[in-house]
């Protein structure tokens, strides 16, 4: 968070308590052409680039109850306001979850997460959080109040409202309340790490676990001094490939095996079963990394925030071919690569002004786009980006996602300047 | 194109049909994709749902039979593959075939029996003998080597293009064996009696394959008996629509093979044996239950075998092959796993699964000789789909598939062989090793 | 036929040639339209593209004249999606049926809209890979289809519906522009486009290339059939299993009138005198499978499954697939005509919806059997009658209205995967408030301003409730 400032419209954040609330709020913004800024657990708020010119905030957190749920059906009613540790906490009750792993937990709200449409490592084997929306309660740019899905699993009336908010940052409705479908909880986990003297190995390993008939729910490849409990001995160009199992115990003991026959052949090295402490100590790393994005300065080495975090998305192929390049740039760099996806964060350990037209612009967007991927600054210190030099440039989806922005906040209401909307 | 009232016959066949037939589709379109043409042109006019479509519209009086109409329907390969895929349990064959009778007897203007009709397909092809006969300067061009010289350039197109496509058609000359005796015995203990169906085409054309198959019963117990007055099975007649001659046939075929005498009654080719199981359906008059009595004892050869438990054959044939299922036995029989279980006893044989195996070769009984176009296409799409297998050799169990994939294979300088199951079985059982560059 | 269609016709030749432009009666007349039969209406001409170049000229013809056009895969809907409502042209996408690419790596396939659903797993016969979504009509249904219907099928309980493996698409819009969203990897930022457009069924753009996901195959799997004396039993058992944190690959259920013409049509062997049959699929890991599977049985037999038997093999495994995706066929001979529905009621209330059919059935006298996807709470009650017997036509339209009303009264929905099309229009206004709906046609609008592009479908009209069911459908497979 770099929010050092209080601004002018957090002081003016209102809070409203239902969806009508929500609806009345929005139409007096409308009316009176002041935009908002929708604020859940705050966690996210610059993720991508923060909102300007907002006259006031919304803060949803006071939508905060468990509306219904069924263990039965194995879905959940809830407000957008609910956090994310509150709404594991309810479903570990039944022995249940919703298996979408987001950075500080207990801040993040239920609708943040879903208007980022947040993925974690467990993104390979589980998906992403729009894959576990069934039905949605909105408010549009007009207050109007509308919903989308139902409380079913499989439901295809009417147009996919909780696909379309996904991922929308607050541009093209204020979510009030979100239904989730859910999974059991696994009987049993367990994190496998394995070192890959370099990235040649990690690519072998990669593809081994890529074509094997059961793989790990998530594979992710680490690099970088980011990683202090497994860098001691690592020379610069090291990495670490951290897996997790989950299933039950008969199963994992059987995953273990393969996957340590997998990972001795393509010749890493250390590889290691942590389970109970040390694997929760891991796996929270692995979640929380976005978000403490934490470099060592290059001055004392001491952690310190990253100036330039980014998101890099490529076809899960070509992930080892992009960490190099990104290891070329900064050799200091954190990153942290749910390789079978192609989802790559990058947390610089510097990054000037005048690095972004030669890095960002010049170099990792237009290989990126070239492999058919995306680079997102996900959160910088440098001042003044434009959500276009952010996202990237004005593709064929902008330009049909404008058309639906005119349409739902014809005013521009909503979180201006989130997003390219 | 804009209808013109002259193109609209007046005549409507859709009387002969069982209304009830037409009523069972429910227009789901699960047959779509399982019908060859439509798989070719993608067209719903071209496919079982569009064709029932179209006869229940001029049977309804709703649309005229035009030519565009008429062109849909003869268009079909009458390969039942939608039978299969129907999950209504349509009998597509029991409406388009009939309709295609009536559409042509109705059709006055049209000028029926052209010469091709009324000589080859008519006069030529229902007489082993005559056929044979006619083959003479043909094959006699072929085993000196001039057939290829004109087919290398390319002089056989001066033929009439149907005729053409016969000539291209021909298979390679194999040894030249004598007819079939009247009776074949059982080799070992004597496991059933059964008879022959030689078939038109296959005496003239196959000959080898009916020897081989005798062969085959013998090996497995089988009293062979080969009745010499029997007949074309008709079903290139009643396919073109000639009803009349079809019916005579059949009814030649039953005085030629009496029922209670035999097991079964064996035949070796796909499309016969589709016709002769379907002798009971076709006409009603007071020897409809004789028909279907007679029609009950008919098998296929593998399915035959196949039931009655083979000898295990103990020849090594060493082959990468694959199996391309006839549309008459894998959609009109429902014959899908006995070939496979018979060829699957045979040492050495690698058989490979042929992709879009269920898609017709585009031979359909006459067909490739009617709808030329079509036809290559859905040949060409066969061989292509061949080659994915890398096998050297096709089996088949239908004498029109055989000769069509061999001629598109000659066309394409593709080296293969296709043989029939039984020869395969007949090899391995005699120990021979066979010659492949000899059949290809 | 009226000067303009002429004219456009021989526009469409001059774009697509002689042959690809249909527009005589007799060739429109099995366009008019799909395995929804209940209201027909024939194309003014009906075109068969072959590149998304000549979709976007034809679209944009259309524009230029003024003229409505849908687009059509295989007309395997069976809620009237490929009927041309108020005619137009009808983009028949049949021919564009090449698998352009398959990559095993990144784990996707781009395919053409036409590609048969079957067609691409047999292209991935032998790699390893499949792609997930299965509706029983896969043996004839396009890709593009599914992805304008977001299909499903039984093995979306563990895997997922359609939108859940499409990565990206070529969309031509209603404009005529091309556009293309997502591609091969999954997570373009921003609002989930795709998703939205996936499902729109066909009204907000033509699909024209479709990135989808592939899915390993998994290791192993054991199915399994559990033979109840009672419907609530079988019922109560679906909720056990998934309640004790297992998710079969596929849960489905088949009542006692549906087992009895699978029995005639299949002979399988099942008992016909058995109220309800579970057939259960679980799959992953060999070493797990059998616990899962003995655990299932354990539960069944705990709710009084009279009998639970397992495929011994291969073999039996199809034979039972068979049975279940090709059920529908055989209600041809129980009964001359039937309508089936697809209603989802959250799978707590299985019980509670199954016994309200029986006494609506009971109440309209109109038989009704059961065959659906249980684990998904997608039913699709079979209503038999004679279509000839007008009087019998009026209570089963009367009886399927009260079993939709029921779905929705217990939150549920009156569609899981056949979609809204025409059928279901006049639903809309029960499941959705004018609010709702006024951001759909907010949404519409904005990706189909002129509302040339499957007009018509999936939304009401303002003010009307939908077109009046005079006649219901003699359906098909589900």
């Amino acid at each position: 968070m770099h929010n050092t400032t209080l601004s002018r419209a957090e002081a003016a954040a209102t809070r409203p308590v239902s969806r009508g609330e929500v609806a009345d709020l929005v139409r007096e913004a409308q009316d009176s052409c002041m935009p908002i800024e929708l604020v859940g657990g705050g966690t996210s708020l610059d993720y991508g680039g923060r909102v300007r010119g907002a006259a006031r905030q919304l803060d949803l957190g006071g939508l905060r109850k468990v509306v219904d749920y069924e263990p039965r059906d194995m879905t959940i009613v809830v407000e957008a306001g609910v956090h994310m540790s509150d709404l594991a906490a309810t479903l570990s009750q039944e022995n249940q979850q919703l298996p979408i792993d987001v950075p500080r937990a207990c801040e993040a709200t239920v609708g943040g997460a879903v208007a980022t449409n947040w993925c974690g490592p467990r993104r390979f084997g589980l998906g992403t959080i729009r894959d576990y929306v069934i039905g949605i309660h909105a408010v549009d740019g007009r207050g109007v109040a509308f919903k989308g899905g139902g409380r079913v699993v499989k439901n295809v009336a009417g147009y996919d409202f909780c696909k379309l908010l996904s991922g929308s940052l607050g541009t093209l409705g204020v979510i009030t309340q979100v239904v989730f479908k859910v999974k059991p909880l696994p009987e049993c986990v367990a994190m496998v790490v394995a070192k890959c003297p370099d990235l040649a190995v990690a690519e072998d390993a990669l593809s081994r676990l890529a074509m094997l008939e059961s793989p790990p729910v998530a594979i992710d490849l680490l690099a970088g001094p980011g990683w202090p409990s497994f860098s001691e001995d690592s020379p610069a160009e090291g990495c670490f490939l951290a897996l997790r199992l989950e299933g039950t115990k008969t199963e994992i003991d059987w995953l273990f095996g393969r996957m340590q026959a997998e990972l001795a052949a393509a010749g890493t090295r250390g590889i290691d079963r942590l389970e109970g402490g040390q694997g929760e100590n891991l796996w929270s790393h692995l979640v929380e990394f976005p978000e403490c994005g934490e470099v060592p300065a290059p001055s004392d080495g001491a952690a310190a925030k990253s100036p330039m975090v980014m998101q890099v998305i490529v076809p899960p192929s070509a992930v080892t071919r992009f960490v190099a390049e990104l290891l070329s740039i900064d050799s200091r760099a954190s990153i942290q690569a749910h390789a079978a996806s192609g989802v790559i964060t990058v947390c610089f350990s510097k990054f000037t002004p005048s690095d972004l037209s030669p890095i960002l612009i010049a170099r990792l967007r237009p290989s990126a786009t070239c492999a058919g991927g995306s680079v997102v600054v996900v959160r910088t210190h440098l001042e003044g980006l434009t959500p276009h030099l952010i996202w990237g440039g004005r593709n064929d989806a902008v330009v049909l996602l404008e058309r639906i922005k005119r349409q739902l906040d014809p005013m521009n209401i909503l979180n201006p300047g989130r997003y390219v909307l | 194109m804009p209808e013109s009232l002259d193109n609209v016959k007046a005549a409507n066949p859709g009387p002969v049909l069982d209304y009830e037939l037409l009523l069972d589709c429910v227009h789901c379109g699960l047959c779509t994709s399982a019908c060859p043409t439509y798989a070719e042109t993608g067209d719903e006019n071209e496919s079982p749902r569009g064709r029932i479509y179209l006869m229940r519209g001029v049977t309804d009086g709703k649309l005229g039979l035009t030519d565009r109409v008429r062109s849909h329907l003869e268009l079909c390969l009458d390969c039942r593959a939608c039978e299969t895929a129907c999950p209504s349990g349509v009998q597509y064959g029991k409406l388009i075939e009939p309709f295609r009778i009536a559409m042509d007897q109705a059709d006055a203007s049209r000028p029926r029996g052209d010469w091709f009709r009324r000589y080859i397909l008519f006069g030529l092809l229902p007489y082993p003998k005559r056929l044979r006969w006619a083959l003479t300067p043909a094959r006699i061009a072929q085993r000196t080597g001039a057939l290829a010289v004109a087919r290398a350039l390319r002089l056989t197109r001066l033929l009439p293009s149907p005729l053409r496509r016969m000539v291209e058609m021909l298979p390679s000359p194999r040894r030249n064996e004598g007819a079939l005796p009247e009776f074949l015995p059982a080799i070992g203990k004597r496991r059933a009696t059964v008879a022959l169906f030689t078939g038109c085409v296959g005496d003239a054309m196959f000959r080898h394959v009916n020897w081989a198959t005798a062969r085959v019963l013998q090996h497995n117990g089988c009293d062979v008996h080969v009745p010499p007055t029997q007949a074309c099975c008709g079903a290139i007649h009643f396919h073109a629509g000639a009803n009349e001659p079809a019916w005579q046939l059949a009814d030649t075929n039953l005085a030629a093979f009496d029922p209670q005498r035999f097991d079964a009654i064996l035949n070796n080719i796909a499309g016969c044996g589709s016709m002769l199981k379907e002798y009971g359906h076709h006409w009603h008059d007071s020897q409809q239950p004789a028909r279907a009595a007679w029609a009950a004892k008919v098998r296929d050869v593998n399915e035959f075998l196949d039931q009655l438990g083979p000898e295990r054959p103990c020849g090594e044939i060493r082959a990468v092959a694959t199996y391309h299922d006839p549309c008459h036995l894998l959609h009109a029989q429902k014959i899908h796993d006995a070939p496979r279980r018979l060829l699957a006893l045979v040492p050495g044989l690698e058989l490979r699964d042929l992709p879009e195996t269920e898609l017709c070769c585009g031979a359909a009984g006459t067909y490739n000789l009617m709808q030329p176009d079509m036809s290559s296409r859905l040949s060409r799409r066969k061989i292509e789909n061949i080659r994915h297998t890398q096998a050297r050799v096709v089996i088949t169990a239908n004498a029109g598939c055989a000769l069509q994939i061999a001629r598109e294979a000659r066309e394409q300088g593709e080296r293969l062989a296709v043989v029939h199951p039984m020869e395969i079985l007949d090899w391995s059982y005699r120990g021979i090793t066979p010659r492949w560059q000899s059949i290809s | 036929m009226d000067r303009s269609t002429l004219e456009l016709a021989d526009e469409l030749r001059r774009l697509l040639g002689p042959k690809r432009v249909l527009d005589s009666r007799s060739d429109l007349a099995v366009y008019e339209c799909d395995a929804f039969v209940l209201e027909k209406n024939c194309p003014s001409v009906a075109v068969l593209p072959e590149s998304t170049a000549e979709v976007a000229a034809i679209v944009r013809l259309c524009n230029e004249r003024g003229v409505a056009f849908v687009p059509r895969g295989a007309g395997t809907s069976l809620s009237g999606g490929g009927m041309p409502v108020g005619g137009g042209v009808m983009i028949v996408l049949t021919r564009m049926r090449e698998v352009l690419e398959v990559n095993l790596r990144d784990r996707y396939a781009v395919v053409e809209p036409g590609v048969v659903n079957v067609n691409l797993n047999k292209r991935l016969a032998g790699t390893g890979f499949h792609y997930a979504p299965d509706p029983s009509s896969q043996g004839a249904c396009t890709i593009g289809g599914n992805a304008a219907t977001n299909a499903g099928g039984p093995h979306t309980l563990k895997y997922g519906v359609t939108v859940n493996h499409v990565l990206g698409v070529e969309l031509v819009t209603a404009e005529g522009e091309v556009v293309q969203l997502g591609g091969p990897i999954d997570g373009s930022p921003g609002p989930d486009l795709v998703g939205t457009i996936v499902g729109g069924e066909g009204t907000l753009g033509i699909v024209t290339k479709v990135w989808v996901r592939l899915t390993r195959n998994p290791q192993g799997v054991r199915t399994m059939l559990g033979i109840f004396e009672s419907v609530d039993d079988a019922t109560q058992a679906i909720s056990a299993i998934i309640g004790a944190g297992i998710i079969p690959a596929a849960l489905e259920m088949m009542d006692q009138g549906i087992l009895v013409a699978v029995e005639e049509a299949f002979h399988f062997g099942f008992p016909l005198d058995a109220e309800a049959i579970l057939l259960i699929e679980v799959d992953g890991l060999e070493v797990g499978l059998d616990a899962q599977r003995d655990r299932i049985a354990e539960i069944c037999r705990a709710h009084q499954a009279r009998e639970v038997r397992f495929a011994a093999d291969a073999k039996e495994r199809l034979q039972l697939w068979k049975c279940r995706k090709q059920a529908f066929g055989a209600i041809g001979r129980l009964s001359p005509s039937y309508c089936t529905q697809d209603g989802v009621v959250p799978r707590s209330k299985l019980p509670h919806i199954l016994q309200r059919i029986r006494a609506i059935g009971k109440k309209h006298d109109i038989r009704i059997v059961n065959v659906f996807h249980a684990g998904d709470g997608n039913i699709h009650p079979i209503l038999l009658f004679d279509e000839r017997h007008a009087e019998q036509v009026k209570r089963v339209l009367a009886a399927s209205d009260e079993i939709l009303t029921e779905c929705l009264a217990c939150g549920g929905s009156v569609t899981g995967e056949h979609g809204i099309g025409l059928e279901k229009l006049s639903f809309m206004n029960r499941m959705f408030s004018n609010d709702d709906l006024d951001v759909m046609g907010r949404l519409r609008d904005a990706l189909n301003p002129g509302g040339l592009l499957s007009p018509g479908k999936l939304l009401p009209t303002a003010g009307a409730c939908g077109m009046e069911q005079i006649h219901p459908g003699r359906h098909a497979p589900v």
